[in-house]
């Protein structure tokens, strides 16, 4: 196999690993602050609820979470699959498990926040609403954000699990022709491709970091 | 600024939605999906040009044109192979797939390829009969024939005379390991066996290298010529076949 067959494949299977990592991150950063908000709310079922979500998305391997979402609807309803939800079926199952990761992230950040904070608004006669949105909130994404890079970071390389349910993403296409071609060229260049996608997402962390840093 | 993230939202979300209806689902009415192990060769890999190819493959392909059916290649992941075929994700499952010691698990083709397992060693190694390999560490592919072999009664004796076991997820993980002498034996398919040696790299002198043949005492098969009655999931024991797979094979056999 030449080279530029390799990188073509890679790259298709990059694209796959992009495609995860993007949709992932657009439904699990919302639902997450749904989830934290649900989390820290006064509303006991809602909160217990909420605690025992995280929990078992946390307790659980994800691999074992994707069979689940992706089998379950045939193996628990008998609802038979069609083979185009196993796509939606890893975006899904990524979202979720994340979303209890980043929930847990934005309560760290909310409840960092001082009560003075809210009693001075208060005081100032905002509403409850207008102290969360405006104060907090504002105040809360510049804390978390080295956290949330940990945590997308950590997404792009978790991607490799998508095959448990046969989507090919990168990974396991380097791992169709490393063993097609006896060659560690394809792993190598694999872990190029993540190095570079990764460096790619810590530069615009960072630089989202420092259009935050307007305090200082 | 908001303009583009917008742009780049839309030209994501057609994206997707383009790359969903790339995935075809298996009905059974005008396509084959093919379930198959893509690290397998020489029974379904990559092939030089970058597409899915392999013994087994072609002939998938052979069967699916003349159904009149468009072939599907859906690499999976083998562990999850029965999950696959009971939900009807895939219509069967083709890849170098041993018969002997589960007749009764799936429906099967009549054999058409006598296999064999074989233990590899490297050239230097101090290995020629099954007996050298007391107290060597011996790799083999998860979920394999040769696991299961090496697992039955017949084999008892000279498993046990194992250093260990050790169960890997596939072969090429054993092969490295047997480069970098970090197991001394692979039992495997003889066939993949002789590929892999056949595409490893020339120069090294410590590339594995032939091999002792453990011949499982299973019985022979035939070797006949495919009979394309094809597969459908375990008829007897566990599962039902999804409806469209039952249309599917009723026409297969209707036509063949």
């Amino acid at each position: 196999m030449s080279f530029t067959v390799m990188l073509s494949k890679l790259s298709e299977g990059m694209i796959t690993s992009v495609l995860i990592f993007t949709l992932t991150l657009l439904i699990s950063l919302p639902l997450g602050l749904v989830v934290a908000l649900a989390r820290i709310s006064k509303n006991k079922p809602l909160s217990a609820f909420t605690r025992i979500y995280i929990s078992i998305m946390r307790g659980t391997p994800l691999m074992l979470q994707l069979l689940v979402v992706y089998f379950g609807p045939y193996y628990l309803f008998r609802i038979p699959l069609a083979s185009g939800y196993r796509f939606w079926a890893v975006i899904l199952a990524f979202s979720i498990n994340y979303a209890a990761y980043f929930a847990e992230i934005y309560r760290g950040g909310i409840e960092s926040m001082p009560i003075g904070q809210y009693e001075a608004a208060r005081v100032l006669g905002y509403s409850e609403s207008q102290i969360f949105l405006k104060i907090i909130l504002p105040q809360v994404f510049k804390r978390i954000i080295p956290s949330i890079t940990n945590e997308v970071i950590t997404l792009i390389k978790d991607t490799s699990l998508a095959f448990s349910i046969a989507v090919t993403e990168m990974f396991t296409v380097a791992k169709a022709i490393a063993s097609s071609e006896r060659t560690m060229v394809s792993y190598i260049a694999a872990g190029i491709f993540y190095y570079v996608f990764n460096f790619i997402v810590a530069f615009v962390m960072e630089r989202i970091e420092k259009k935050l840093n307007y305090y200082h | 600024m908001k303009k583009t993230v917008t742009l780049s939202i839309a030209i994501l979300l057609i994206a997707t939605v383009l790359f969903s209806f790339s995935l075809v689902s298996a009905d059974g009415e005008t396509t084959l999906v093919v379930g198959f192990d893509q690290d397998f060769p020489p029974y379904g890999y990559i092939g030089e040009d970058g597409e899915f190819t392999g013994f087994d493959l072609e002939l998938a392909a052979a069967v699916a044109e003349k159904l009149g059916l468009e072939i599907v290649y859906q690499p999976i992941a083998w562990d999850a192979k029965d999950m696959e075929l009971d939900s009807g994700t895939i219509d069967l499952i083709w890849n170098g797939f041993t018969i002997n010691g589960r007749e009764d698990k799936y429906e099967w083709t009549e054999p058409y390829k006598d296999a064999g397992q074989i233990i590899l060693v490297k050239a230097d190694a101090d290995v020629e009969a099954l007996t050298d390999l007391a107290g060597k560490v011996v790799a083999v592919q998860t979920d394999s024939a040769a696991l299961q072999a090496l697992e039955s009664e017949d084999f008892a004796e000279l498993t046990a005379s194992f250093a260990n076991l050790l169960v890997v997820d596939q072969y090429n993980t054993a092969f490295m390991d047997l480069e970098a002498s970090a197991v001394d034996a692979i039992a495997m398919d003889v066939d993949v066996a002789y590929r892999k040696n056949n595409t490893a790299s020339d120069s090294n002198s410590a590339t594995p290298n032939c091999v002792t043949q453990f011949k499982p005492r299973w019985k022979k098969l035939s070797r006949t010529a495919p009979s394309l009655k094809f597969l459908k999931n375990g008829s007897a024991t566990t599962f039902v076949p999804s409806a469209s797979a039952r249309r599917m094979l009723n026409k297969k056999n209707a036509s063949l």
